[in-house]
């Protein structure tokens, strides 16, 4: 075929723009480590990348919630064993004040521990949240100091007020997946969380069952503290199943970050598969491009020397 | 030697022109001049230029001039589409927790997990401004993105409106050169220069937008676009202007007949195709997912209550891409977003709750997708019709350059083969000399025969 001498430099330009535009790209990809950027260079591999990136931050922030709601089962765990030893404690004091041999020396003493385990009780049931600085036993009115004492002529606490709420927060810690660690103070009602301190389901009432120890050991009345020794085994066991609820809760925190950790891996990989590049195909095909380049560099140079002029003397 | 000098004047015009544009060589055709009688017959008297020809092939030309529309087309959207795409600001790059984008995408997941957070935290006043700092960010890029979105349209009716200019340029060119051919040719011979510039002008054009021709018995060349002609032989019919169907999307019809062109190709019409149909689509999904958002958020956070016992606020205001705002109210004191679902518990979470989890519910103003889906799949489609504009261009250009290079084996010029033909017109133009000196010679030996 004819070639006119415009058609070389059309073609070269031609050639040396498109191998340019590909060691660009490949380049950028080598740089980048990704070889989808924009809509363009992979259309689907761009929308699945969009939604895998946003699932993966999504699953960071359930990862955050979840480290929230473990720091606050954390603490929420340290009140209840102290809460436990207390109530485990009450329980050995109905006993002892039960007994034939008490004294009325003693049980004024034992009275006088458990005054002061009611004042510590309170203390516990108004606990406040060291991140958030709520308060952890108000349920979700939480803005309000939950239990507020009401206090006799000696001083003694002679009634609790409890002013929170028996409703508990759900929290997400997974694709539609939610858990509370929160546990009301009070819970008067059927549904909802146990109450810590109340709860009708059980029949613990702890602060009540320590007042009327407290006022049956000091009126020596041993029949009745009696009755407060069964009361006190409730309230056990309704701190026991607090505990026992809040190491659930905590278990299913640990497993809901693992498997959060395992499927943000599990993400990274397939974001990697759609969008990233693969280096040594990269690499190894910058390099033919860089070849290319070279040979339609030499070769252009090599024709655009020759004519016939060369040739005429 | 007239003839070989003609011949050389002819191979100095294809040199000089070898860089020129739309330049097709031109060829001394020469033939053997009328013999003369004598007593022993005829004898030959030496050759004769009859015609300077213009070695072009209308097939090519057309061929070229339709490839043109074609390709100018697929430009036409291709610049539009990339625009868009950079619209968006939808690229991907490795940060440090890992890829992601930073466009609306992105921004879209922030805000609720912002909620997340409200919703763990739903006293925190960290957690409420940082809301309020991820619902402004999000609004901020609705905004931006919506902006340059209308300022794109604004942009593509300007270039519109420039390629017209352009094309009225070209068509007064040519009814103009048509003009000058026929006057030129009307004595007989070829205008090979105005030609050329003439068909110039139409692969010009081409680009532009596409249109039919027809030629007349004095070579001139009318055209016609969208069945109207606007060229007429060397009168200038009509010219094109632009106008507005409404709603500023500009159109194009004849300035004087005031007729609605329907274009079949060119910039013209890419552009007009990808602003109309890909562009329209990406702004309205983009106000849809805006308005959709609002409402859904809206609907949620209005009933809530905040630690205040307030409630009825909305927590978005405006309705589309372009007015999305959070409720300044809100941004002025976050203590006001209402994440609790009951006046009497500040602490209560369950609003907050929900307006996180619109993440992941299907919205039925959003065709039953979640909004980043939505979103994804409306920037997979800009996405889609980019790469194929590039494909298309690519593929386009490729068969142009065929076609370049098929018309330049019949019209462009060759060096080598110029200065080869130099060579031998030369040697001719030599030889002829050295027969003039010969024949001379013979003259002076019989007018010496008489001294």
């Amino acid at each position: 075929m004819r070639v006119s001498t415009h058609s070389y430099t059309d073609a070269m330009l031609g050639q040396f723009n498109s191998l340019a535009a590909l060691q660009y790209s490949l380049q950028s990809r080598a740089s980048t480590g990704l070889r989808v950027q924009t809509a363009a260079d992979d259309p689907v591999a761009m929308a699945d990348t969009l939604g895998l990136a946003a699932k993966k931050t999504a699953n960071a922030q359930w990862s955050q919630n979840i480290t929230t709601l473990s720091d606050r089962a954390d603490v929420i765990y340290s009140v209840l064993q102290s809460l436990q030893s207390r109530t485990s404690r009450a329980g050995e004091i109905a006993t002892a004040g039960a007994t034939a041999t008490a004294s009325p020396g003693d049980l004024n003493n034992l009275a006088t521990e458990v005054n002061a385990m009611i004042e510590d009780a309170v203390k516990l049931g108004n606990t406040k949240d060291p991140t958030g600085g709520n308060f952890l036993f108000g349920g979700t009115a939480s803005g309000s100091t939950p239990f507020t004492v009401t206090r006799n002529a000696s001083g003694d606490i002679s009634a609790v007020a409890y002013n929170g709420n028996s409703a508990v927060n759900q929290t997400e810690i997974s694709d539609g997946l939610t858990v509370s660690v929160d546990v009301p103070g009070v819970n008067t009602g059927s549904g909802n969380a146990r109450g810590l301190f109340t709860d009708s389901q059980t029949g613990g009432d702890f602060l009540n069952h320590l007042i009327s120890l407290r006022d049956n050991l000091r009126a020596g009345n041993k029949t009745a503290v009696t009755a407060d020794s069964l009361n006190l085994k409730q309230d056990e066991n309704n701190v026991a199943y607090q505990v026992a609820n809040n190491g659930v809760v905590q278990n299913r925190l640990t497993t809901a970050a693992a498997y959060l950790a395992d499927h943000s891996a599990a993400l990274d990989k397939s974001i990697a598969n759609k969008s990233g590049a693969d280096l040594a195909e990269t690499l190894v095909s910058l390099n033919r491009a860089q070849n290319g380049y070279q040979a339609a560099l030499s070769s252009s140079v090599k024709v655009m020397q020759l004519s016939i002029l060369n040739y005429i003397q | 030697m007239q003839t070989q000098m003609t011949a050389v004047q002819v191979t100095g015009q294809n040199i000089a022109n070898v860089n020129t544009p739309g330049y097709s060589r031109q060829r001394a055709d020469m033939t053997e001049a009328l013999a003369t009688p004598t007593a022993n017959g005829l004898v030959g008297s030496g050759t004769q230029v009859v015609r300077i020809q213009q070695l072009v092939s209308e097939l090519m030309n057309n061929q070229i001039q339709s490839q043109n529309s074609d390709l100018g087309f697929q430009q036409g959207r291709q610049t539009a589409l990339q625009s868009a795409q950079d619209a968006l600001s939808e690229i991907l790059s490795n940060g440090p927790n890992g890829t992601g984008s930073s466009g609306l995408s992105s921004q879209l997941t922030d805000l609720f997990s912002a909620f997340q957070a409200v919703a763990t935290s739903p006293n925190s006043t960290a957690a409420r401004q940082s809301l309020i700092g991820a619902a402004q960010t999000l609004t901020a890029s609705f905004n931006q993105v919506g902006g340059k979105l209308v300022d794109l349209k604004s942009g593509l009716n300007t270039s519109l409106n420039n390629d017209v200019d352009s094309a009225n340029k070209y068509l007064s060119q040519i009814a103009g050169l048509n003009a000058r051919i026929a006057d030129a040719e009307v004595s007989g011979g070829t205008a090979n220069d105005l030609r050329d510039q003439r068909g110039l002008a139409l692969e010009n054009l081409g680009k532009l937008v596409n249109f039919s021709t027809s030629t007349d018995t004095k070579g001139q060349i009318s055209v016609s676009i969208g069945g109207q002609a606007l060229v007429s032989g060397r009168q200038l019919a009509d010219t094109l202007k632009t106008y507005d169907a409404g709603g500023g999307q500009m159109l194009v019809q004849t300035a004087t007949g005031g007729v609605n062109l329907t274009l079949a190709g060119g910039t013209m019409q890419g552009t007009i195709d990808a602003r109309d149909n890909e562009l329209a689509s990406l702004q309205s999904k983009l106000d849809s997912l805006a308005s959709n958002l609002i409402s859904a958020v809206n609907t949620v956070h209005s009933g809530g209550f905040s630690p205040s016992g307030t409630t009825g606020a909305n927590f978005f205001t405006g309705t589309s891409a372009a007015t999305i705002s959070v409720n300044s109210a809100l941004a002025n004191n976050p203590s006001l977003i209402q994440a609790s679902g009951s006046a009497a518990a500040s602490g209560d979470n369950s609003v907050a709750l929900q307006l996180a989890q619109l993440a992941s519910a299907a919205q039925a103003g959003l065709g039953g997708d979640r909004f980043g889906n939505f979103y994804g799949a409306a920037v997979a489609k800009i996405g889609t019709a980019l790469n194929n504009a590039n494909t298309q261009v690519e593929n386009q250009q490729a068969v142009g350059e065929m076609l370049s290079t098929q018309r330049g084996a019949i019209s462009g010029v060759n060096i080598d083969e110029e200065m080869s033909n130099m060579l031998m017109f030369q040697r001719s133009y030599a030889a002829s000399a050295e027969l003039l000196k010969t024949v001379d010679q013979m003259i002076q030996t019989t007018l010496a025969m008489k001294q």
